[in-house]
């Protein structure tokens, strides 16, 4: 039974994709982290959080994918109907939970980004949210599609936010985030058409999302370094 | 409305006034950087201890330097809130 929608020749690669966007996400954690410690931001905090959160996700899905891939191999290896049988089973259940928890993290990942540029509103505003993201991930474990959507919809949320900070600062900076996140978008809405030569698109899309997310890093580093020089 | 700086970003500001002059009369950083006396006495008393400037003796006159470990301070926090413009943070 095909669980992925990965063509064959994609399998590895996409994990690859996958360890990659965990180092960037893991990066912007640090860095959140370090402005916290150095300027008791909490914002900065929550930020750090989130891209955890995200980061995590993609944890559980390059786990639940290096099982997922290497499991026939095991298979072969034993050879008795009760014992594979057996193994399948548990796989199954490995990667069920492994897809959902990945899909369950991104959404409380990509809600927590979403509500910092917020000014503070009513708890139960918070809670609500909390709410419909985590019965999103929840009936993803049924519907996938409904997965893909609520990214779309707190994507589509988070460049608003973005873009409005952007009217203010007019930081080249926050222009690349917003790249970045459109990006991101576009690969979960490639994703919602379910095709698995799209696939491969969307793969490619979320590669380039976090490739700009890396040099968005990098470029802040530089940037406050040749300040300083100059 | 002009935002009300926090410790840091005080300790930051008086930093790149004496990174910038290369050394510094303390009247001249208090005029400089904004703060009262008392402000003064005890920021430049925080960033002795914490070895981020050095007080030194020139010719009878109180002069400030910045230490290694001002200058590390500077380029992080520099960093730092670039990093918190680009999030709006």
């Amino acid at each position: 039974m095909k669980i992925v929608l990965t063509p064959d020749w994609f399998l590895g690669p996409d994990v690859s994709i996958e360890i990659f966007s965990f180092l960037v996400l893991l990066a912007f954690f640090i860095y959140s982290i370090r402005s916290y410690k150095i300027n008791k931001n909490k914002n900065a905090l929550y930020l750090g959080i989130g891209f955890l959160i995200i980061a995590l996700a993609e944890i559980s899905t390059i786990l639940t994918k290096f099982v997922l891939y290497y499991d026939t191999t095991f298979v072969q290896v034993v050879g008795q109907m009760v014992v594979t049988n057996h193994v399948v089973r548990s796989v199954d259940i490995f990667y069920n939970i492994g897809f959902f928890m990945y899909k369950l993290l991104t959404l409380v990942g990509l809600y927590i980004i979403y509500r910092i540029p917020l000014k503070r509103s009513a708890k139960r505003d918070v809670i609500l949210g909390a709410c419909f993201v985590l019965l999103s991930g929840f009936s993803s474990y049924l519907i996938f599609q409904i997965f893909h959507l609520t990214s779309i919809v707190l994507l589509g949320l988070i460049i608003y936010n973005y873009s409005e900070i952007y009217k203010k600062n007019k930081s080249k900076n926050t222009c690349i985030l917003i790249t970045a996140f459109l990006i991101l978008l576009l690969s979960h809405s490639i994703m919602l058409l379910h095709s698995r030569f799209l696939y491969v698109f969307a793969q490619f899309s979320q590669l380039i999302s976090y490739l700009i997310l890396l040099v968005l890093i990098i470029k802040i580093t530089r940037t406050s370094n040749d300040k300083k020089k100059k | 409305m002009i935002k009300k700086r926090n410790k840091t970003e005080i300790i930051f500001d008086m930093l790149k006034i004496i990174q910038e002059k290369g050394k510094i009369k303390p009247t001249h950083l208090m005029y400089k950087a904004n703060l009262s006396h008392v402000q003064m006495k005890v920021y430049l008393e925080e960033m002795i201890k914490n070895k981020l400037i050095e007080k030194r003796i020139d010719k009878g006159k109180s002069l400030i330097f910045i230490a290694k470990k001002g200058n590390e301070f500077c380029e992080k926090f520099a960093q730092v809130k670039e990093f918190e413009e680009t999030f709006g943070l």
